[in-house]
């Protein structure tokens, strides 16, 4: 068999080349590197709600549905002030009320517009993106219904407008920050420009932050327990404002972060089946040469 | 180019025996034609360079596809199963670990990369790596099916931190099952030693001698397959 060995062993050339198939297949699958938690840029736009000079006339709703085209939706009257209940594919800002032993509180709810969202990172299509201007857009046409968003995002904000439960045709919906508006020079998000007291404001972030802080310090003089909240969460959102207590009592997580899951699904189980995949392929690659010139069909019964 | 030729030159007459029923054959195939549009169509949401078939209506017609291929899937073995129930029975037995095993993994380097068939102790009607396909695939179906009926179904149902682990669930299955397809898929179409495989589930019949030699514990039944199988060894060791 010595003489033979050149002839059916796999050779030096050969396994390198099987190696670097394998290497490719497991790299091919690979993700873009994420840019490393990026801070949010003070020049990038922002809406900054307060919710002390809110007086609940949902002015900001009813502009939302207007300009984002969003047919009504029906409610039980059980005698609440929520009308809808909560966030839908087809109501993207609603206003709810809180009952505390110190009054009604009114608090605005829309899209968070993270840095770090959870949503962008999920999406399979880059449907839902970050815009250069700071706010995370959707486009329609590209998104498939896969859902993934409505799932991940630590503020359940993205809901699917099914089309069809059975197939599965759906398009995913949320607050775009009138993408639409902004980018041809319209002006601001709709429902900040309509707000009739200034409780929604949009602007440049850095310049909202600066108004925040001075009107955290007013509020805290007036005895308010008052903060800002969007400043530094997940990685600073551009939907900014200013409670007056601890964040989940506005249902709003104090620590909002992308599901650690995301991560592990997208950057080890993925990688890892790449891997797999391409340790499988050169394995029987390499396999399939190594048989054929060691077992000979005639010889075979 | 010329090809060398080994061998004797003689008429060979093949005695072919029955190895699967028809429904059998009709169930595996079926299965592969819903297995690997199901692999492919999920890929377009897996790896990152396939996202333009993601995106909009392409995305939403492998959706589709993927929710046909699927019913089918899953349906496959429940109904195989209830038109015959005595194979159930049957292949819970042949598919059971057994002692033959461990001798198919200490001989499998020989028997496949060199070609020495003489060294693999006696095979039931499925081997042990036929074996380690064979419950593979009936824990990813059920693994497919445990997660991806929730996905369909669902969503804004079930909490979201379910969801996420489904997915991943989901994701990691298919990383099983398509590996196992892979080696599956050379073995049954390109490995000389497994020749009489593919005509088996093609046409339902093997070779009597293919039989006698690489599954002898159907063949003869497991006690005379024993005794020719230390027969054997014995005479070896005497050489």
């Amino acid at each position: 068999m010595n003489g033979e060995k050149s002839r059916v062993n796999i050779s030096r050339r050969e396994f390198l080349g099987l190696s670097a198939l394998g290497l490719g297949i497991s790299l091919a699958g690979a993700r873009p590197a994420v840019a490393a938690s990026r801070a949010a840029a003070p020049d990038e736009v922002a809406i900054l709600y307060d919710p002390v000079k809110c007086v609940g006339c949902k002015a900001c709703q009813m502009a939302c549905k207007r300009w984002n085209k969003l047919p009504n939706e029906s409610t039980d009257p059980l005698g609440i002030y929520e009308s809808p209940r909560g966030l839908s594919a087809i109501t993207w800002n609603i206003i709810k009320l809180r009952r505390t032993d110190v009054g009604w509180h009114f608090f605005n709810y829309q899209c968070m517009h993270c840095t770090d969202a959870a949503c962008v990172e999920v999406c399979p299509t880059g449907a839902l993106h970050h815009d250069p201007m700071g706010f995370v857009a959707l486009d329609r046409d590209l998104c498939n219904g896969c859902g993934y968003c409505t799932q991940f995002c630590p503020y359940g904000v993205p809901h699917l407008q099914v089309e069809n439960a059975l197939t599965g045709a759906a398009k995913s919906a949320k607050c775009t920050f009138c993408q639409d508006r902004l980018r041809a020079g319209i002006g601001g998000p709709s429902c900040a420009e309509v707000c009739p007291v200034g409780a929604l404001q949009w602007g440049k972030r850095g310049e909202l932050l600066e108004k925040a802080r001075a009107r955290v310090a007013e509020l805290q003089a007036k005895g308010m327990n008052a903060r800002i909240y969007g400043e530094n969460e997940a990685g600073g959102l551009h939907r900014l404002s200013i409670l007056l207590d601890e964040p989940e009592q506005y249902g709003l997580p104090s620590v909002p972060k992308t599901p650690g899951l995301a991560r592990f699904w997208q950057r080890v189980v993925q990688p890892l089946g790449n891997v797999a995949f391409g340790a499988a392929l050169a394995g029987i690659l390499g396999v399939f040469l190594f048989v054929r010139r060691k077992i000979r069909m005639e010889e075979v019964r | 180019m010329t090809v060398q030729l080994r061998g004797r030159a003689e008429a060979v007459t093949i005695q072919w025996i029955p190895k699967y029923t028809f429904l059998e054959r009709l169930g595996h195939w079926l299965h592969t034609a819903t297995f690997v549009p199901l692999a492919l169509t999920g890929m377009v949401l897996y790896f990152p360079f396939l996202r333009p078939l993601a995106q909009g209506e392409a995305g939403e017609f492998f959706r589709l596809v993927h929710r046909v291929a699927a019913v089918i899937f899953g349906l496959l073995p429940i109904v195989y199963y209830i038109f015959q129930p005595r194979r159930l029975l049957l292949h819970i037995r042949e598919f059971l670990p057994r002692k033959e095993d461990i001798g198919w993994l200490k001989a499998a380097p020989a028997y496949y990369l060199l070609g020495k068939h003489e060294v693999m102790p006696p095979q039931g009607r499925f081997n042990a790596g036929e074996k380690l396909n064979g419950l593979v695939m009936m824990v990813t179906w059920a693994v497919f099916g445990l997660t991806g009926i929730p996905m369909w179904f669902g969503k804004g149902v079930i909490p979201p931190e379910l969801f996420r682990w489904l997915v991943v669930f989901h994701d990691l299955a298919m990383i099983v099952a398509v590996c196992m397809f892979l080696v599956h898929l050379y073995l049954a179409v390109a490995h000389p030693l497994m020749w009489a495989g593919l005509v088996s589930m093609r046409f339902g019949v093997t070779s009597a001698e293919y039989a006698a030699e690489h599954h002898a514990k159907w063949y003869y039944g497991p006690k005379r397959a024993m005794e020719i199988w230390e027969e054997k060894k014995r005479e070896a060791a005497h050489h």
